[in-house]
């Protein structure tokens, strides 16, 4: 790990993680976020168009994520929709947001709240 | 470019933004958002309709606000920043800001107001809240099951309730199956078992699938698979399918049950799946599904009665369709069996009717109950903003002197009722909560078709707050107007005095108030009435110190009832003990086609099926049925020349002017007979056995000994004390016996009785309840117009008394002003609960929907109510000084 990681930095909000994460592998429209963070939270968070807006709008600010110019290949042509795209920067956030997140969950680990973590995990992170 | 269809909710929503959101965030995004909301909104609707379109909408407000909150101080701290930029179009928003603000504090200044108004309204909606999650489950929500609207019931048409659909034979299901081309049809039965349950047996309510009718209804097994059709072969090993609960119970939610095998009534069964928690069969629960095993002989068995048949309309197929291609059918089947089917009707009737026809009536007139409660609250409330306007006045000529114009001050008014009623909204929801708890706390609610399914979610919050959006503005509209009129610089000069419009308007709220009190309690006496004419209704048994329970054997067992029997009349405390196959009140029972042999029905015509009951010689005596004639059953009676009592019900059906000792008759159709020849020997009383308020079926009463293989009875113990005293040691009698039996449903013949009137019971309670808030709120009200009506005529009551005029004229004047509009109000209630009652005929028994009594006794409580609600502030006026009248002004 590196050193500027040993400072634990401020945490997201648990919208805003979602909504990056969602951005990890595919670019999406709205829609398509509040979908894809309601399968992968099993139903546990619906957006609203409200919501997932205002956070849109920060993160356009903060520069995390950008509007696509062009449409994804195969993408329908509905032109209500626009697409969004992680940033470098946004990438970056992410990143470190889950590390805060696993940093804490190593913490829980030590004082036994969680069980330790199997061989095959261990491994992975060599 | 906008493609997507406008329906009214994304109109509204796509105007909310507009008046909500700041124009520079409105711009970037409102598109989007209109976008995706369209997506979520065609979602919520797909799964639950409009109201949940509603719902949709309603889950956005409060992101929306706080995004709207949030930009707009944003928006604002830029611009102070940045001086000279000034954004325009958002007058609109800010005014409506400031009036709720405004509002709000207008509430806050006057607690004791705000917190009696606020709860009145909490308790208005809470209730409608509540009793709108009954009716939602039960009535509106669509059946839980793959394309619920092509489901039907197709059944017999049953002859004693036209439109309904009955129960059917094998052979007349698989001929249907076999002929219809609009549907695919299939069937199910009661299959109880026993089961151990942690070690105890335990007799469980199961269903037998006939045709794949898990497959019919479509929903999907949490794992494993539904029964198929080649499960139903007799050649193919029994399997089994778990409800979630006996799953939970039994298995713990072990994943690994399927392919182990569980015993039911001793057979070993494999377990082949486990059906999701939220799947409510029929709105009976069943813990668990097991295919049918019919041979070819009873395949083609035609009369006994006990398959209710589902079916799925094909792609394009129309219930219409069905119907007539029904029809067909069962002409075909009246030529091709004269014998069984010269009446057959086939009736096909959408799934959710049937299931939850019978509770229609009650549901709504309890809706409509909680409705006029709420309306009358909304009466209350506006009499009393109006009681407040006389305090506002002043306030508000102020406000119209500085400018404000007449739709300004309007609305601000109106926004102020919204609030208010928004506040009762949320309280009200948390009120609803508990009630519904305790409505689902009671028996009766919990036996109501699909009560599983009742809850307070997203579409009945949708619900509340439309009402309180309405009531809000019911209460809110009259006061806004009254007071927005009128020049200010009369009422600034003119001091606190109210006009006497105003007076006139509240005097017509009071007679509506009195008038809706009136029909809420006019059917609240109709059922009132009811229920004590149905409590006196003679059930036909000596209820008292008698215990009752039922067993059912998994193999017939011939000695096992008698030496149960005779264990039970030895224990101490215990006089008597007899059988019987059903309990008296509890339903018609198993019947079976009568036929006189002494008079023949001629050629062609069917035999009715009627009640026929088995029952040991000591039943009549034990439970208190009277012998009327003849003699009754006796232990000595011969098996194969059965003797045979029957009720005096029967002897009024066929034997009007005839002696019914010693005539032959004999039961089931011709070829099938439960037994060839029986002789009546005697006639017994009636007991009401569908039912206290239906009359008493004609029935007969079979010996057991005609029917060894009967294996399931009830028990009737006639006890010396209380029946609960022995309760355990005849329980321990039964395991001594058999310890792997399970004894179901004890309880005392009283219970037994009280349950069969708990329906009625429950919807007279209920409508009680809300008729009693009713006349409360309404006496309120009158009293209250009074006394404004007397504080706003000090000056003048002064005047006449330091006129010389006697206490009691005063009194009287005020009185005889009470009497006038509670007058009023009983002529207009009692021309709506005329046009009313009506609807609530099928729930009332010995009294008709105008009954004079009720309505004479009902006006006469109201009288005495508004006597009561003037007397006070008549009092009151008598006690004015006069001098003190006169130096107030």
């Amino acid at each position: 790990m590196s050193d500027t990681d040993s400072r634990l930095p401020a945490p997201l909000s648990t919208q805003v993680f979602h909504i990056l994460l969602s951005l990890v592998d595919d670019d999406l429209h709205g829609y398509a976020i509040i979908q894809d963070v309601a399968s992968r939270t099993d139903g546990g968070l619906r957006l609203t168009a409200s919501t997932l807006y205002a956070a849109v709008k920060r993160l356009l600010e903060s520069g995390w994520i950008e509007e696509r110019t062009t449409r994804p290949a195969g993408a329908p042509t509905d032109p209500r929709r626009r697409y969004y795209r992680l940033t470098r920067l946004g990438r970056d956030v992410a990143r470190a947001e889950a590390r805060r997140l696993e940093q804490l969950a190593a913490m829980a680990r030590a004082k036994r709240l969680l069980p330790p973590l199997g061989a095959s995990a261990k491994g992975a992170r060599a | 470019m906008t493609d997507y269809r406008l329906t009214g909710v994304l109109r509204a929503y796509r105007a909310i933004l507009a008046m909500l959101l700041p124009a520079d965030f409105h711009r970037k995004f409102a598109h989007q958002m209109i976008a995706v909301f369209a997506e979520l909104e065609a979602e919520a609707r797909q799964r639950a309709g409009r109201l949940g379109a509603i719902g949709a909408l309603v889950s956005e407000l409060p992101g929306l606000t706080r995004l709207a909150l949030r930009e707009r101080r944003a928006e604002r701290v830029s611009r102070s920043l940045s001086p000279g930029a000034r954004s325009t179009g958002q007058g609109m928003f800010e005014s409506l800001l400031q009036d709720v603000r405004y509002g709000a504090r207008s509430l806050r200044r006057s607690p004791g107001f705000t917190i009696v108004a606020a709860l009145t309204l909490a308790l208005g909606i809470g209730a409608n809240t509540a009793i709108f999650s009954v009716v939602d489950g039960v009535l509106l929500r669509p059946l839980a099951f793959r394309d619920p609207s092509r489901l039907v019931a197709v059944g017999e048409q049953s002859s004693s309730a036209p439109g309904a659909v009955s129960v059917t034979s094998p052979a007349n299901l698989f001929d249907w199956q076999r002929s219809s081309r609009t549907m695919r049809i299939a069937g199910f039965a009661d299959r109880s078992g026993t089961l151990i349950v942690h070690g105890e047996p335990q007799l469980l309510d199961g269903t037998q699938s006939i045709g794949g009718m898990l497959q019919v209804l479509g929903v999907p097994p949490l794992f494993g698979r539904l029964l198929s059709e080649a499960d139903e072969d007799p050649a193919s090993p029994p399997v089994i399918v778990l409800s979630y609960a006996t799953w939970r119970d039994l298995f713990g939610e072990d994943r690994t049950v399927l392919g182990k095998s569980i015993a039911v009534d001793g057979t070993p069964r494999t377990i082949v799946g486990v059906m999701p928690p939220d799947f409510s069969f029929m709105g009976e629960p069943s813990a668990f599904f097991v295919p049918a095993h019919f041979d070819a002989g009873f395949r083609a068995n035609r009369d006994q009665y006990f398959i209710q048949a589902v079916g799925r309309l094909a792609d394009g197929a129309t219930l219409e369709e069905a119907r007539v291609e029904m029809e067909t059918v069962a002409a075909r089947l009246r030529r091709d069996w004269p014998v069984f089917d010269t009446n057959l009707k086939i009736a096909v009737q959408p799934l959710q009717e049937t299931l939850v026809g019978s509770s229609r009536t009650s549901l709504l007139v309890l809706m409509g109950a909680v409705g006029f409660v709420l309306l009358i609250t909304c009466v209350n409330l506006g009499n009393l903003l109006l009681a407040r306007a006389a305090i506002r006045r002043r306030e508000i000529a102020v406000r119209q002197a500085l400018g404000a114009g007449q739709g300004r001050v309007a609305r601000q008014l109106l926004t102020e009722s919204l609030l208010l009623a928004l506040i009762g909204g949320a309280l009200g929801v948390s009120i609803g909560k508990l009630f519904l708890e305790l409505l689902l706390a009671a028996p009766v609610t919990s036996n109501l078709p699909r009560a599983s399914e009742i809850a307070l979610d997203g579409r009945v919050l949708a619900f509340a707050f439309v009402v309180s959006m309405v009531a809000g503005f019911l209460f809110g509209v009259v006061p806004a107007l009254q007071l927005s009129r009128g020049s200010s610089s009369e009422v600034l000069r003119d001091g606190s005095r109210g006009s006497s419009s105003h007076q006139w308007t509240r005097s017509v709220l009071v007679v509506a108030e009195v008038a809706l009190a009136m029909v809420l309690l006019a059917g609240a006496g109709l059922l009132l009435r009811s229920f004590a004419l149905l409590q006196r209704v003679d059930p036909g048994v000596r209820r008292e110190g008698l215990l009752t329970f039922s067993i059912r054997l998994s193999q017939p067992n011939p000695t096992f009832f008698p030496r149960a029997l005779a264990r039970i009349e030895a224990l101490p405390g215990v006089r008597a003990a007899a059988l019987v196959s059903q309990l008296p009140v509890t339903g018609r029972g198993i019947g079976a086609w009568l036929n006189r042999i002494d008079r023949p029905l001629p050629a062609g015509v069917n035999p009715t099926g009627e009640a026929y009951r088995v029952v040991t010689p000591e039943y009549f005596s034990t439970i208190g049925i009277v012998l009327e004639r003849g003699r009754l059953l006796q232990s000595t009676d011969s098996k194969d020349a059965p003797a045979v009592v029957v009720n005096a019900a029967l002897v009024r059906k066929y034997y009007r002017d005839e002696e019914p000792l010693g005539k032959p008759i004999y039961l089931g159709a011709p070829d099938n007979r439960l037994f060839q020849r029986a002789s009546i020997v005697g006639v017994v009383s009636d007991t009401r056995d569908a039912g206290l308020g239906n009359s008493p079926l004609p029935t007969v009463y079979i010996p057991t000994t005609v029917m060894p293989w009967w294996n399931r009875f009830s028990f009737v113990v006639r006890t010396q004390q209380d029946p609960i005293a022995v309760a355990s040691a005849v329980r321990a009698a039964v395991r001594e016996i058999d310890a792997t039996l399970p004894v179901r449903d004890m309880q005392t013949m009283e219970t037994v009785l009280s349950t069969a009137i708990a329906p009625a019971r429950w919807s007279t309670a209920l409508l009680g309840v809300f008729a009693g808030i009713a006349l409360v709120i309404a006496v309120l009200g009158v009293f209250g117009v009074l006394s404004y009506i007397v504080t706003q005529r000090t000056r003048e009551l002064g005047i006449r008394i330091a006129l010389g005029a006697a206490p009691g004229q005063v009194r009287r004047m005020v009185v005889r002003r009470g009497l006038a509009l509670g007058g009023a109000g009983i002529a207009a209630g009692f021309v709506a609960s005329v046009l009313l009652t009506r609807f609530m005929a099928s729930l009332l028994f010995g009294v008709t929907p105008t009954d004079p009594l009720t309505f004479a006794g009902v006006a006469m409580l109201l009288a005495l109510a508004a006597v009561l609600a003037s007397y006070l502030p008549a009092a009151r006026a008598t006690r004015v000084d006069p001098m003190c009248a006169l130096r107030a002004e």
